[in-house]
This record gives C-alpha cells, sequence and structure tokens, in this order.
C-alpha cells in the first residue's frame, strides 16, 4: 500500500547497527609480558584475567585492550608467535544477535561459538586476514568482563587515560587495488562511509579514511608502496590510533613514562599527531590530534 | 616471444595435476585457469594440489566453477553458499585471484532480477576477505542469464567492486551474440575472457550446442570461426580490455591424446593471437599500469 505522505525512497538508516564505537582491540602474542610492558608504558594497566584462557584485559580510560596468549583453535585466526599481532577488535552495536545475524546474510564469514558454560557466546565474524570482529552489546549497565574475567585484587578498575587517550582508528594494510574491496566490506556490514582524500587526520597522509557510523571512530586503509605492488598481498590489521585532544602534551607524558616517538625527516611529532618507534618487532601507535572523546564522556 | 595474456586450461589436458601444470609450462605458458577437480581430487589431498599449483611457478587465472548457485532459496541457498565458501577457501589457498561462477541452469532458480544480484553480492562480499573477485558467466542453458548482456545487467545490479564479467567466446559465436553489444560493457568490470572455437558452422540444436560446449571445442584458430573470433578479439581490445585471456577448451579427443600435443595447439593459437590479431608481440613494462594511465 502506498502511502500518500511518502515523497521519496526512504534508504536504509545510515547506522543500521547502532554501532557505537569499539568496545576493545586484541592482540594476540606468545610473550603476553613483554606485550603488557609496552601496553603500561603506554598508560594501561591490567585489570582483569579470563576465567579460562590465557587471556588478560588492559585497560585506561575509555580503552580496552585485550592480550590472548591461547592458542588458536579456529582455522584462519591468528596463531600467537613472540611478535604481537593485532587480531581482533569488537564493536558495539544495538543487538549483537540481530548485527551478527545481517552479517551473515550479507556475505561475512562466521566463526564456531567457543564459549565454555556459563561464558558468554560473543559473535564474531573473520576480517581482513586472520583477525576478527566480535559484535559486543553489553556495554552500558554491565560488561562482558564482568563475566568471562576475574578482577585482579587491589587493581582500580578504572585507571585514568594519559593526556586523554581515546580510541581514534585503526590502520589497515590492504593488498594493491583492493581498497575499494574493503570499503564495500566495511561499508556493507558495518556502515562505514568513505571521506574524501581533503579530510586528514594525524600525520601520516597515505590511504582511504572510512569513518564509522557512530562518527567517532576511523579505519585507514593503505595499499602497498609502488616497490611491493607485485608482491604477494600481506592484508593486516597494522596499528591502532589513539586520540588526543594535545598531542605534544601527551607525547611529553609517555616519552616520561619510557615511550619513544619516532621523529624522522617525514615522521615527526607535531600538534597533528604522533608516531611511537616501533616495539616488539611490529608494536606501534599513532597519535591524532582529537578533541572529541564521546566514549569517555558517557563514562 | 611473449604470449602472457593468454593462459590454458588444466580441464583441456589429461593426466595428473603435476603432468598438467607441467605441459603448460612447456608449450611457454605463464598462467592457468585450474579446473576445482584437480585441487580437491588430488590424490595426496587438497595441500598437495595447491602446492603443486604454487611451485608451478604458474599465476592462477582463475578456479572454476561455481555453478547453480544465485536464484536458490531456504535451505538450497544455504547449502550453496556452503559450497561456494569451500570453493571460495580453495581459492584463498591458491593465492587469491579470481572464481568463475557460470549463470545457474537450475530448475529451482528464481529468476527475479533484485534476488539474483542479491545473492551474487553476498557472494562477492564473501570473497572479500580471501582476496578472492567474482567472475560471473552467462551460459546459453542459463536459467538466470544466457548471454553477457543479461550477466552484465546483474552484475551492474549488484553493484560490487569485487563482481565482475567472464565473458566466453564460445557462447557468443553459437549463440551469434552481436559483437556490438561489447560496446555496452565496461571494460573494468570483465574480469575474464575465455576463448575456444568449435567445428561446425552452426549449431542445429540447443542440445548439440551443449554437447558442442563440454565435448567438441577446440583452440582458437582451429575451428570454423577464426574470422568471428579474431574480431570478437580485436572488438574486446578495442574497448579497453585489459585483462587475461584463458583458453576454455573442453575436448573429449584432447583428453585421448598427450598433454604436450595439446600445449603445442594452445601455443599456436596464442601466437595466433597475440602476433597476428592483436600483435601483442611485444611486451612493455609494467603493461597494465600504462593502458590503465592511459586510459585515464
Amino acid at each position: 500500500m502506498t502511502n500518500p505522505m511518502d515523497r521519496e525512497a526512504v534508504a536504509e538508516p545510515l547506522n543500521p547497527l547502532g554501532f557505537d564505537g569499539i568496545e576493545f582491540i586484541e592482540f594476540a602474542t606468545s610473550k603476553p609480558q613483554a606485550l603488557g610492558e609496552v601496553l603500561e608504558r603506554m598508560g594501561f594497566r591490567p585489570i582483569a584475567r579470563h576465567r579460562s584462557r590465557e587471556v588478560e584485559l588492559y585497560r585506561q580510560g575509555s580503552m580496552n585492550i585485550i592480550v590472548n596468549a591461547q592458542p588458536a583453535d579456529v582455522p584462519r585466526t591468528v596463531q600467537p608467535v613472540e611478535r604481537p599481532i593485532l587480531s581482533a577488535f569488537a564493536v558495539r552495536v544495538r543487538s549483537a544477535e540481530s548485527a551478527f545475524r545481517r552479517a551473515l546474510d550479507l556475505g561475512a564469514w562466521d566463526i564456531p561459538v567457543r564459549a565454555l558454560a556459563m561464558e558468554l557466546n560473543i559473535p564474531a565474524i573473520h576480517g581482513v586476514g586472520e583477525s576478527l570482529i566480535y559484535f559486543v552489546d553489553r556495554y552500558e549497565d554491565f560488561s562482558i568482563y564482568d563475566i568471562d574475567f576475574r578482577a585482579i585484587p587491589n587493581v582500580d578498575p578504572n585507571p585514568p587515560a594519559v593526556g586523554g587517550l581515546h580510541f581514534f582508528g585503526l590502520v589497515q594494510y590492504v593488498g594493491a587495488d583492493r581498497t575499494a574491496d574493503w570499503v564495500e566490506f566495511y561499508s556493507q556490514i558495518f556502515g562505514f562511509a568513505p571521506l574524501p582524500d581533503t579530510v586528514r587526520f594525524g600525520i601520516m597522509p597515505k590511504g582511504l579514511l572510512l569513518q564509522s557510523p557512530c562518527r567517532n571512530f576511523y579505519l585507514q586503509l593503505i595499499e602497498p608502496d609502488d616497490t611491493a605492488r607485485y608482491a604477494p598481498a600481506d592484508e593486516h590489521l597494522q596499528r591502532i590510533g589513539f586520540g588526543t585532544p594535545d598531542v605534544l602534551g601527551t607525547v611529553a607524558l609517555l616519552e616520561k613514562r619510557g615511550v619513544e616517538f619516532l621523529a624522522s625527516e617525514k615522521v615527526r611529532s607535531s600538534e597533528r599527531g604522533a608516531l611511537t618507534k616501533p616495539c616488539l618487532g611490529s608494536v606501534m601507535f599513532e597519535l591524532v590530534h582529537d578533541d572529541s572523546d564521546a566514549t569517555l564522556a558517557r563514562r | 616471444m611473449i604470449f602472457s595474456d593468454f593462459g590454458m586450461d588444466t580441464a583441456s589436458l589429461a593426466g595428473s595435476l603435476e603432468t598438467k601444470l607441467a605441459a603448460v609450462r612447456q608449450a611457454g605458458f605463464s598462467q592457468v585457469m585450474i579446473s576445482a577437480n584437480d585441487i580437491v581430487g588430488h590424490p595426496s589431498g587438497i595441500a598437495a594440489g595447491v602446492h603443486a599449483v604454487r611451485a608451478s611457478g604458474l599465476r592462477v587465472t582463475g578456479l572454476e566453477a561455481l555453478r547453480d548457485y544465485e536464484g536458490l532459496a531456504g535451505q538450497l541457498h544455504a547449502y550453496k553458499v556452503d559450497i561456494a565458501k569451500s570453493m571460495l577457501d580453495v581459492c584463498r589457498q591458491l593465492g587469491g585471484g579470481t572464481l568463475l561462477v557460470e549463470a545457474s541452469a537450475s530448475t529451482h532458480a528464481e529468476t527475479d532480477p533484485e534476488a539474483l544480484a542479491r545473492d551474487l553480492r553476498k557472494l562477492a562480499l564473501l570473497a572479500i576477505p580471501m582476496g578472492v573477485r567474482i567472475a560471473f558467466k552467462g551460459v546459453p542453458w542459463s536459467r538466470t542469464a544466457r548471454d553477457f548482456r543479461a550477466a552484465g545487467d546483474i552484475v551492474f545490479r549488484a553493484g560490487c567492486p569485487n563482481l565482475g564479467l567472464s565473458i566466453d567466446a564460445f557462447d557468443v559465436l553459437a549463440a551469434k551474440v552481436s559483437q556490438d553489444d561489447l560496446d555496452a560493457i565496461d571494460p573494468e568490470q570483465v574480469f575474464l575472457v575465455q576463448l575456444s572455437d568449435f567445428m561446425w558452422q552452426e549449431m542445429r540444436s540447443a542440445e548439440e550446442e551443449t554437447s558442442t560446449a563440454t565435448h567438441f571445442r577446440v583452440f582458437p584458430g582451429e575451428g570454423a570461426h577464426s574470422e568471428e573470433l579474431a574480431s570478437f578479439v580485436t572488438k574486446l581490445d578495442a574497448i579497453g580490455y585489459i585483462g587475461d585471456f584463458s583458453f576454455d577448451v573442453y575436448n573429449d579427443d584432447y583428453l585421448q591424446i598427450p598433454p604436450e600435443a595439446v600445449g603445442g595447439r594452445a601455443r599456436r593459437a596464442a601466437e595466433w593471437l597475440a602476433e597476428t590479431v592483436l600483435r601483442r608481440a611485444l611486451p612493455v613494462p609494467d603493461t597494465d599500469r600504462l593502458r590503465r594511465s592511459a586510459r585515464g
């Protein structure tokens, strides 16, 4: 039946999943303590351990980082090795179940349920390379960590963020001529939207930026340099970007904690952003000037 | 001599996968289209099949073929998605590349273009994390897309960057599809062109077309339609097609002669096309990039 008031086709809402930021980002490594030291220098604190798996939760401000040392039990997922690898991120959505079902209908790959008795079954799909993307809808009144994790005794479960640090984005390396494919993936399944080339954050100018439907998280897709175009495609999550309202102030605070930043001809700390020197082979963090921290404000 | 734009198909050759790959290499080709059953039917298992392909040094043109996929509902759809996922996984193990999908001939397939586009969009999205492109091919006996025009309509409607067309010269020649229709095709949307000919002037019936397509194809230059084939290839070149040409020659006789002999025939076909028809004999470094930038 046609409603006479309908003058135009109403497209799917811009935020079909009720996407509401990032719940956690996960590293896999067989040397969790070494990575833990790096995270602590960046201002994170270990606050809880998983009940059945070799998994630890680090937190500062609104950010949760999971360090996973459990050997992989699902094909096409990251097998922890010494060098830490970004192995998953979890998106906050209105309903994890309906977001997961919708993703599968559209053409996402699911992973088998791994939860043990009394643990949460957090639905996940395969992302880039061997990484996973989880859907989480319990993050306001109580959290997924209340159930699956045991708090470490006598530790502040909500350590403050150094310099107002918060999740800003993830950098993903993609194969040659693969940007359009990944734009399709993230826009279809999550409602991310590509930003025009004129919009730039931080000091690393390359790649295409995708903005989350909640508008406070970004993915940056970077294709290989000309010389590497014909090498076999290696696609993976490369680094985390943190937002901070005062990049140079935060750099100074982190340097006091022992974090080293790149200072070369091309890359050096500025008001716009900064990049840490790589640790443990591949772990680096990017700071980006960003005043907004919606997730912090809500807590 | 360079004919790196051309490749053979393991379905044209007799013998083990290793024998076939050796014959393709010996004939001077640098790429090969892989029939899925050559991998999954490898006597030492899939991993050995994948290893043989990777060790051959040949580039994989694509994996063939997912059939009767689109237009199904309920359990049938779920079953076919499962089959598709297995084939995509084999494709990934082969190093990505292209999965050839033939338009459905299933009597259970519905023909609503929107539903077909939705199914192909789903397949394309499944293929993205695997680094795979989907090449959809119209076939004369399909219920959903009988030729490249119909297949192109569905691909356009689906609108996915890793979903494109495969155009098969045999189907164009046999069904006498006008080559002018290629003008309406966006060359960037064509992921693969397959080339073969046949011996008779025309098809007398649909049955004859089907049996010829599956048993009596010959290499370009060997059949009764060399002129049309030459103009088809020239036309593709003129509209700006820069991708691969694969010889999809399914011929029962070729499966009873030594693979080296079949390789020799394929080589003659590639020489004829590269040097006489297209004059692509001289390679230019990074040709793809130059062609792309020339086109803007």
